[in-house]
């Protein structure tokens, strides 16, 4: 019985993104459109006349009704076509393809870290409660969420990258590139069995993913830490305690796995925090992947560009969404019912 | 579990240690240097020479493709290139370019008259890059014979000459096999594809990193001693990160736009040569002379006087630019260097002001350009002057498509804006007819609405003729109305500073292609 | 009265929460007295060119900028923009948010799903892409900023007083105003937004922090406030340029928006562990 409703959450849920998705491309595609930027004239470069701006409209599509536009759009989506971009002549599709790669390394990369650092230390603030630790760690956090992104990433590059010079400025990685299989500088190295490039793209990644890292970590620290001291405090707990079993055990066996649900909702929700910023840090540092690649095209009014990458952001961060509330619900049954 | 502050210490210097020695193992055993690093401050989106013209993506058409003439030095002179010479008929209406022999694209195939038809005419039909150049001249391209290609133009063009070193030859056998629904081989060539002839072959490009290049050896112009075997162009979108990245040792040489300061600190290292250039390049501070007030000569007289020209020149640009009155750069056959042009002179300003017939009941608006800081800077300036004459202002910055757009109608093209006239092809028409002509209103460049019968029949007279010294003349006239008539501020003549690492030699600089070239470069010692 | 009064004592109790007050307090009184306490107030508009980039001195607190402007007084003015920008944006995405977070929550009619999956659609993507798009085609400045950050705010509002509206209905004595037959107005006035109203002054705080942070980063980024305004974004992007010498061109705006944003998470955070302690909601 439980397993059908299960599954009809899980239908429920994915059938969600459908509408969705289709009600934010609306959204972007009138707001990019209703405006008052021309591109077209942009392409056609100084010289061109009305004449021969008009003329480049006509081959792009762009005179016809803003609404069967939109439906050529969404036609041309469902068989996958994003359209072509307005400065690379490139179907988007592509343009896409060839940064996601930078982007998604550098988001995971920033995801691990976070969670390598935050969970001990969060379990450490947990355990040791009001401790000077515990205090620095809670200002820390506070002070985490309040730095700019884009401030962190060039302190960091001022203070590591020039001052010290312990770290080479905005690129992926300074020898050549691992053989291509992911695009995942890191993966590709692993199998690849290239020691020499795993390395360097790691040099690379550290202070990008530090930044990125920085907010997400004190985001997590704080989740494990309540989460931990929730369920500590809980009766079956003292209850455990009080047969004798050592503290430690119990609280790896008994307290953490539960503590772990927010913590886990948390890291489904950081993903959307890492997509937007990916987009300053990525600027900041010069990082050849999505974040760049959509603030040049909204700056240059690359519609079909812009299009494109508003359906990947609002794919993966519904996406992750809607798996954290399934994994939730696989834990959870009484969620079931909401 | 307490950490002591030593031990913290501690192995935070154990860290930085162990850093710069995985830093010095592994990244940078890299051996002698084989690859001449050329960064830019542009993303190389294509690598189709169709697509774009714009200065800062030159690097991949000068050296990937080949054109029938190329303009070599400074000032620009016209060499053969691909054509070994032209005939032009008398009526000035028919140019015949007979090929060299023998010349061949990368993959091998020999160029012949069709590959330069072929090119016109898929150029023209794409309708961006260099289109607008060829489009209205242009009416018809011949092939009497395999190395002779024949342009038709509608009208005498004196300019064509210039013009036609615009086009990029394109291999069309390729492109025809590659070809998609009309596209004319655009889909395939635009990312890491070669269709040319040039002194370099595409190896790799990435449109977010750059491109690579080895040399062509089979290049028709042949090869000396000593030569750059491979180069790469790539994208550096920091000037802080770029000017590192030279004065380590990382980049050779340093494209991209360049702050003063940056400049300076270029200059002190003993390892760089800065080579500066004055380019053609002018700097504009544009008036729409269609919206009131500024339809007024006096009061666009009055503005011409407010701006302090030496203060932008010798604090701004920290005196690395020139100042150059009129619209044509002093450098350039057909302009008027002696021309007197606008001073800072705030009395005289006041002066044209009074005689003003129109009254100025509205802040002006200054639309600098997004992401360009000299704009913005320039603007500021422009806003203190016109504060010292009485007339209130609004710096509001814009992004260039947005601008663009807005210069479609004289009432919704803003009233100052700023930027510079870039040369396409070294003629004085580069900066006289293609923006002040009066048809040219409702373009980017044309964007000052400037409609003068006079001057146009004088700019039709100065494109028909084929004399330097009577065209000379009917220039100089045009220069000298422009300037009465203040239809914009002209400020200044850019400099290139290209930044050059010591161990490379032969640089030699074109404002067509602003140095890019690098078949003339080699390695010293 | 004695709710507020215990409120009031814990309060003060609560490091955070008063050292967060105390932050924005500065950060108000530094607004208002800008022109007090900045030492060349003309430096919003005049340009020094011979003066640029040079190094903090008793004569300039933080140095000069590019156009040699006194940067302590362009960041003393920053302040004023900081918190009109997020102020009216949080005001108007409250203006927006809570009636329709109400509306939604009350009635379990088809409005409310459909309220509901229009504020899902514009959460589907960062606010920031959002944000960006609508900045950037509207045109760079600060009114835009002030209309692509509301626009883009407002669902958190909805889905928290949403939330909060529904689980209250559920409770007995709604159940019992709505027996004794007064009006819906009343009751959505009276008795259900007095209890949501905790968790919109706990999301207003941390929302003014975050809109702080996300209208620096659209200056940043070229779309949001422009020059010659002192934004402290659109400063920190001037000076990227300049770096490394001209270290404190970037430094000090930057610390600034780091302050300010610490002030108000400070306060929500308190806050929050004030009125309701048991809330664990994302950080935001």
């Amino acid at each position: 019985m439980s397993n059908l409703k299960f599954l009809l959450y899980v239908f429920k849920r994915i059938a969600y993104i459908a509408p969705i998705l289709l009600g934010l491309l609306m959204l972007t595609f009138f707001i990019s459109r209703v405006i008052p930027a021309d591109p077209v004239a942009l392409i056609a470069g100084g010289s061109a006349s009305p004449e021969q701006i008009q003329e480049l409209k006509r081959q792009y599509g762009f005179d016809k009704p803003l609404f069967q536009q939109f439906i050529i759009y969404v036609a041309s989506l469902a068989k996958g076509d994003l359209g072509i971009s307005l400065y690379s002549h490139r179907p988007v599709v592509k343009d896409l393809a060839d940064r996601l790669p930078a982007t998604v390394e550098l988001s995971i990369f920033a995801l691990l870290l976070s969670i390598i650092f935050a969970i001990p230390v969060g379990v450490i603030c947990a355990i040791k409660r009001n401790s000077f630790l515990d205090h620095l760690m809670r200002g820390l956090t506070i002070a985490a969420l309040a730095i700019v992104g884009f401030w962190l990433g060039i302190m960091l590059q001022l203070i590591f990258g020039y001052k010290l010079g312990l770290f080479d400025l905005g690129r992926r990685i300074s020898i050549s590139a691992p053989t291509a299989i992911t695009g995942l500088y890191l993966v590709d190295s692993i199998l690849t069995l290239n020691g020499r490039t795993f390395l360097n793209s790691l040099w690379h990644l550290c202070l990008p993913g530090a930044a990125l890292a920085f907010p997400a970590f004190a985001t997590l620290v704080r989740f494990t830490r309540s989460g931990l001291l929730d369920v500590i405090n809980r009766e079956y707990i003292s209850y455990v305690v009080s047969m004798g079993i050592p503290k430690w055990i119990v609280i790896f066996k008994f307290a953490f796995r539960n503590a772990m649900v927010p913590v886990v909702t948390q890291i489904g929700l950081l993903i959307g925090y890492l997509l937007a910023g990916a987009v300053v840090i990525e600027t900041v540092f010069d990082w050849p992947g999505l974040g760049i690649y959509a603030v040049e095209s909204i700056l240059m009014s690359d519609y079909k560009a812009i299009l494109g990458i508003t359906l990947v952001a609002g794919l993966s961060f519904t996406l992750s969404n809607i798996v954290v509330d399934i994994l939730l619900a696989f834990v959870d049954p009484r969620r079931l019912e909401q | 579990m307490k950490v002591s502050r030593r031990a913290f210490l501690k192995s935070l210097g154990y860290g930085s240690i162990a850093i710069s020695a995985m830093k010095n193992k592994f990244v940078f055993a890299q051996g002698k240097k084989d690859q001449l690093v050329w960064v830019a401050d542009q993303e190389f989106k294509t690598v189709d020479p169709h697509l774009l013209m714009d200065v800062a993506t030159a690097g991949y058409r000068i050296n990937l493709y080949d054109g029938l003439l190329r303009f070599q030095d400074n000032p620009p002179q016209l060499q053969p290139w691909l054509a070994e010479k032209y005939d032009v008929s008398k009526d000035q209406i028919r140019y015949t370019f007979s090929l060299r022999r023998g010349a061949k694209f990368h993959n091998g195939d020999e160029v012949t008259a069709e590959d330069v038809r072929y090119s016109m005419e898929r150029q023209i039909a794409l309708g961006v890059g260099a289109a607008p150049f060829f489009k209205p001249i242009i009416e018809s391209t011949n092939v009497p014979d395999k190395y002779r290609v024949e342009f038709k133009l509608k009208y005498p063009y004196a300019p064509f000459l210039s013009c036609i070193t615009l086009l990029n030859v394109v291999n069309s056998k390729l492109l025809k096999a590659h070809e998609a629904s009309g596209d004319y081989g655009s889909n395939w060539l635009t990312v890491n594809n070669d269709a040319g002839s040039g002194s370099y072959q595409l190896e790799s490009h990435e449109a977010a990193v750059g491109f690579k290049a080895k040399r062509f050896g089979a290049h028709f112009l042949g090869w000396k001693e000593q030569y750059i075997d491979k180069i790469e162009f790539r994208t550096v979108r920091e000037t802080a990160t770029r000017v590192m990245g030279l004065l380590k040792g990382e980049f050779d040489v340093l494209g991209g736009r360049m702050e003063p300061d940056q400049l300076e600190k270029v200059a002190k290292d003993p390892n760089i040569t800065v080579h500066k250039d004055l380019a053609a390049r002018i700097f504009n501070i544009r008036l729409n002379n269609q919206k009131p007030p500024l339809n007024d000569v006096h009061v666009r007289r009055a503005i011409s006087y407010c701006f302090d020209y030496d203060g932008c020149i010798k604090d701004l640009m920290k005196n690395e630019v020139e100042r150059n009155a009129g619209p044509i750069p002093n450098n350039m056959w057909g302009s008027s260097p002696e021309a007197k042009g606008y001073t800072y002179d705030i009395k005289r300003a006041k002066e044209e002001l009074r005689q003003a017939k129109v009254r100025i009941d509205r802040p002006l608006e200054i639309v600098p350009l997004v992401g360009y800081p000299v704009t913005e800077q320039a603007a500021l300036l422009l806003q203190a002057g016109l504060r010292e004459i009485g007339i209130e202002s609004r710096v509001n910055p814009k992004t260039w498509p947005t601008v663009i757009s807005l210069c479609a109608k004289p009432e919704t093209t803003p009233d100052i804006t700023d930027y510079w006239v870039s040369m396409y092809y070294p003629d004085p028409n580069n900066w006289t007819g293609e923006l002040y002509e009066s048809t040219k209103g409702g373009t980017w460049n044309g964007q000052c609405w400037y409609k003068n019968p006079k001057v146009d029949d004088l700019l039709k007279k100065a494109v028909s003729v084929v004399d330097r010294e009577q065209r000379t003349k009917y220039y100089n006239d045009v220069t000298k109305i422009l300037i009465e008539d203040a239809v914009e501020l002209w400020v200044f003549n850019t400099r290139n500073f290209t930044p050059i690492s010591k161990a490379v030699g032969g640089f030699r600089f074109c404002p067509i292609g602003s140095g890019m070239e690098c078949r003339w470069l080699y390695w010293k010692a | 009265m004695t709710t507020f009064v215990l409120i009031m004592k814990k309060f003060i109790k609560d490091r955070l929460a008063i050292t967060g007050l105390g932050i924005i307090l500065c950060l108000g009184l530094t607004a208002i007295l800008a022109p007090y306490i900045a030492t060349h107030p003309k430096d919003v508009f005049a340009v020094h060119p011979a003066e640029s980039l040079k190094p903090p001195s008793s004569k300039h607190l933080f140095g000069t900028d590019d156009l040699g402007r006194d940067l302590f007084s362009r960041v003393v003015y920053g302040s004023r923009i900081s918190i009109s920008i997020s102020f009216i944006a949080i005001v108007v995405s409250l203006a927006i948010g809570v009636p329709l977070g109400l509306i939604a929550g009350y009635y379990e009619i088809h409005l409310s799903e459909v309220l509901m999956r229009i504020s899902d659609i514009f959460l589907a993507v960062p606010q920031i892409i959002l944000a960006l798009a609508l900045a950037a085609s509207l045109g760079p400045s600060i009114r835009n900023v002030i209309l692509a950050l509301s626009f883009t705010y407002w669902p958190w509002f909805t889905r928290t007083v949403y939330a909060e509206t529904r689980s209250i209905k559920k409770a007995v004595f709604i159940e019992a105003t709505e027996a004794l037959g007064i009006s819906t107005w009343r009751i959505i006035a009276y008795h259900i937004l007095p209890n949501v109203s905790s968790s919109i002054i706990i999301r207003t705080s941390l929302g003014m922090g975050y809109t702080i942070l996300t209208a620096s980063v659209l200056g940043f980024l070229g779309v949001g406030a422009q020059p010659p305004t002192p934004e402290w974004g659109v400063t920190i992007a001037n000076a990227r340029r300049y770096l490394p010498e001209a270290w404190w061109f970037a430094m000090f705006p930057g610390l600034s928006i780091f302050i300010v944003v610490m002030g108000f998470n400070m306060l929500g955070d308190g806050l929050r562990d004030i009125l309701d302690p048991r809330i664990r909601r994302s950080a935001r």
